[in-house]
């Protein structure tokens, strides 16, 4: 009875879907100010982040400094350029962003090509730097790469089909939610970790800083944040709380501003979501699609489909790795986990010849900066692509056959540290893959470890 | 407020409420006040660390003078003797290499400028023929450890040592050498004694740049090379390495290897409790430990560790020195290697997660 019930009532739904009326709806146009706003702001903030990446000297300390790159999976290609080079990669990445932000034409599609592919070709280089705010500016200049023409920014009259605000407002959402629906765990939300830890060293802030250091702010926090990332996409999608929720909006990426180092994010997502507000100041109804869907659109819907299918199941790659996501960090990347948990290694790597049996131990500062050594020493891909690393540098040294292994050992939200991976196993026998690394040890969250 | 955030309101203020009640034997925790740990580290610790040193700089220099003026058993015996003090003298002051001691431009640290080990015997025989130049990038041609070759010299006996210097160049470079650390000493000293002090101390947050981030990372950096250098490389304990290499102790030609080290480890098992020189406690490392949730769990496991570590030292024997030690019975040196070596991870990563000190200009999502 119960499953004829429910049988119907998906039918039902699947009927209601109409199919037709989405695309029309998603294909009538509205006014173009949302899509200018955010493509104004979007190219400004580019273009002061490159700018301020080459200004502080990041190109040399990031990318051509270190002796060492980790690689993407399936993006071990990617390497380097000079330093010179990469310096006019980033002008041309700078003007692109300018382009983006006032082109028309085929001025505004270079600079969004060649915008998306210099920021992704230079996230590629080095996992160490890897931030979900990346992840989405990357998503965002593809999005841009695929939407029609623009009008020009000035153009308060001119119209765009629905369907470009909508993808922008839906990657966001699934930004927002995904980082919110990671929050609801009993770490952040029962014992306010790691914000419990991050609050009190942030207590010389002015005005706020006092605040910090009482034991009620690190839940209070915990729990606004987690509400804030559920909810925050409905409330700005609804006209009325609208203006508050854009208040809301500010007041937290403000706070996130001042806790964390993340540079320009904070102002990158005030400016995403200025997108939800249509900035009519007279209502201006929806006129109906320039004629029936063409092939190109009809690609292009395919293709929007299949991303945001991606977008929506990617993240719960997790689920099918056994043990906690966060210590496993199996599955972690690519899922809108933001600064979620406060985790720091020591990785001491062992290098022995297989001929004479004599083991070495490593210093990693000799080959690692310290944002690389710091990265590496918790994520097991990382620690694995290093213990390659170093068996083909001491190969090449004279080491017969190296064995690599490491001993490392990991503290999760203030927990004390314990042994990541077996330290016995033989790294250069392991290869990285999507399948599971048998050689992490799980996580031990018994009554010694917990707080 | 919007009527459609009121409920959530009344719902997190009420969580809240549930939240802070089960917590109200603890309404506010304690807050840890960094100034007044910078404030001791540097007037109980860092400046008398420095002003001692430079005492015994000034020692030194006094006796290279004599020595070079009349150079016999006696007055080489005095200026070992010298050497010995403003050595040791370094080691409570090797840890603090920013702000004045940190790099500025073509000048490293102080700890590379006046503090490199093993000094190239080449370069520096190169340069007392040459012209000394102390400002050129021949770090391991300068320093305390250039002086210690000079003046304690390969060969075996101190009449040995007293012959080479009837070279005036060798005395010249001597002098050279002596006053250049003594000058570099001095700038730093100075720049503490005038307004570093308070603007280190009114630096008192945690992020990249803070000295708070700065005193820790150099402790870790102290204690690491104490670790590697001092103890890891000369035992061939770094891949590759297919033996001992007893002439890269620190402090080679005077043999004073085990006791430096000695002095060195005490040095920053004092940065630990924010204990001055004299033995008298402050806010430390260990105190604000104290403050941080999960930080009992780490100063216990920290603390045992150290234990071990003393342990370890106090079986490495005084005589035969570190680097002879090494090649005919390694095992208590390797001991000691490993003690450490147990040791890192408490300081390196533990403390800075408890701590929420950044060591790195950005935040990684993953921490």
């Amino acid at each position: 009875m119960r499953l004829v019930l429910k049988s119907t009532f998906l039918s039902n739904l699947l009927a209601s879907i109409r199919i037709e009326a989405l695309s029309t709806t998603l294909r009538e146009r509205v006014r173009a100010t949302p899509f200018s706003v955010f493509r104004g702001v979007f190219g400004l903030l580019m273009a002061v982040g490159t700018a301020r990446f080459m200004w502080l000297g990041w190109i040399e300390d990031h990318y051509t400094t270190p002796i060492v790159h980790f690689h993407y999976w399936g993006f071990e290609w990617i390497e380097p350029f000079s330093t010179g080079t990469l310096y006019v990669l980033h002008w041309l990445m700078l003007l692109a962003a300018f382009g983006v932000m006032l082109g028309t034409r085929w001025l505004y599609r270079l600079s969004a090509v060649t915008l998306f592919l210099t920021f992704t070709y230079t996230e590629l280089i080095d996992l160490t730097y890897y931030l979900n705010h990346y992840y989405y500016v990357s998503i965002v200049c593809a999005f841009l790469c695929i939407v029609p023409s623009p009008p020009p920014i000035w153009d308060t009259e001119a119209r765009v089909p629905r369907w470009v605000l909508v993808i922008f407002k839906l990657q966001i959402a699934i930004v927002y939610i995904y980082a919110g629906l990671a929050k609801i765990n009993y770490d952040w939300l029962i014992l306010a970790l790691p914000l419990k830890i991050w609050l009190p060293a942030h207590d010389n802030i002015p005005i706020l800083g006092p605040l910090f250091t009482w034991s009620v702010t690190p839940y209070i926090f915990s729990w606004f944040g987690m509400l804030y990332d559920c909810l925050i996409v409905f409330f700005l999608l609804y006209r009325r709380t609208r203006v508050w929720a854009y208040v809301t909006v500010i007041i937290f990426h403000s706070l996130t501003g001042l806790l964390f180092q993340i540079g320009i994010f904070p102002l990158v997502m005030m400016g995403g979501t200025l997108i939800f507000f249509d900035f009519g100041t007279r209502k201006s109804p929806a006129t109906l699609p320039k004629g029936p869907p063409k092939t190109k659109e009809r690609i292009l819907a395919a293709v929007l489909l299949i991303h945001f299918t991606f977008q929506l199941l990617f993240p719960w790659r997790y689920l099918l790795y056994e043990g906690n996501v966060s210590w496993t960090e199996q599955g972690y990347r690519f899922g809108w986990r933001v600064m979620l948990m406060e985790k720091a290694g020591t990785a001491t790597f062992y290098v022995k010849d297989s001929q004479t049996g004599r083991e070495g131990v490593v210093d990693n500062r000799e080959f690692l900066n310290p944002h690389q050594e710091k990265q590496m020493a918790m994520q097991p891909d990382m620690i694995l692509q290093f213990a390659h690393f170093l068996g083909a540098y001491y190969a090449e040294k004279g080491v017969h056959s190296p064995q690599v292994r490491a001993e490392v050992y990991v503290t999760l939200n203030g927990r004390p540290s314990q042994l990541l991976i077996d330290p016995t196993v033989n790294l250069m026998k392991e290869t990285d893959s999507f399948g599971p690394k048998k050689w992490i040890v799980p996580y031990e969250k018994d009554a010694k470890n917990a707080l | 407020m919007n009527r459609r955030l009121y409920p959530t309101a009344v719902i997190l203020a009420i969580l809240v409420g549930v939240i802070s009640c089960e917590e109200s034997d603890a309404p506010i925790q304690d807050s840890f006040d960094r100034s007044e740990m910078l404030e001791n580290m540097a007037q109980n610790l860092i400046i008398p660390a420095y002003t001692e040193l430079q005492t015994a700089v000034n020692a030194l220099e006094s006796r290279a003078e004599e020595f070079t003026q009349n150079p016999d058993l006696n007055s080489l015996d005095a200026l070992h003797e010298a050497w010995g003090a403003a050595y040791s003298s370094w080691q409570y002051a090797n840890a603090y290499n920013f702000g004045p001691a940190g790099e500025d431009g073509i000048r490293r640290s102080l700890l590379e400028e006046v503090g490199t080990f093993p000094v190239s015997v080449e370069k520096i025989e190169t340069a007392i023929i040459g012209s000394p130049n102390f400002n050129d990038f021949n770090r391991d041609a300068r320093g305390f450890l250039a002086v210690e070759y000079l003046i304690f010299g390969t060969e075996n006996t101190d009449e040995a040592v007293v012959e080479t210097f009837s070279s005036q160049n060798r005395k010249d470079y001597l002098l050279g050498a002596v006053s250049d650390i003594n000058r570099r000493i001095g700038e730093v000293l100075s720049a503490w004694n005038g307004g570093y002090t308070s603007e280190f101390i009114q630096n008192d947050g945690t992020d990249v740049g803070s000295s708070t981030s700065m005193l820790y990372n150099e402790f870790v950096k102290s204690f690491e090379s104490a670790k590697n250098f001092k103890l890891g490389l000369p035992l061939g304990r770094r891949p590759g390495q297919t033996q001992a290499e007893p002439q890269l102790v620190e402090a080679y030609y005077s043999g004073k290897s085990t006791e430096m080290l000695g002095l060195h480890l005490t040095a920053i098992e004092n940065s630990w409790h924010g204990r001055s020189r004299q033995g008298q406690n402050g806010l430390g490392f260990r105190e604000y430990l104290e403050s941080v949730e999960g930080g009992q769990a780490l100063i216990e496991a920290t603390e045992a560790q150290m234990a071990e570590v003393k342990a370890a030292l106090e079986d490495l024997p005084e005589t035969p020195p570190l680097a002879e030690l090494i090649q005919i019975s390694p095992a208590p040196a390797d001991r000691l290697h490993t003690e450490l070596q147990k040791q890192t991870r408490f300081f390196k990563s533990d403390m800075s997660s408890l701590l929420g000190i950044s060591i790195t200009f950005s935040s990684g999502d993953g921490d």
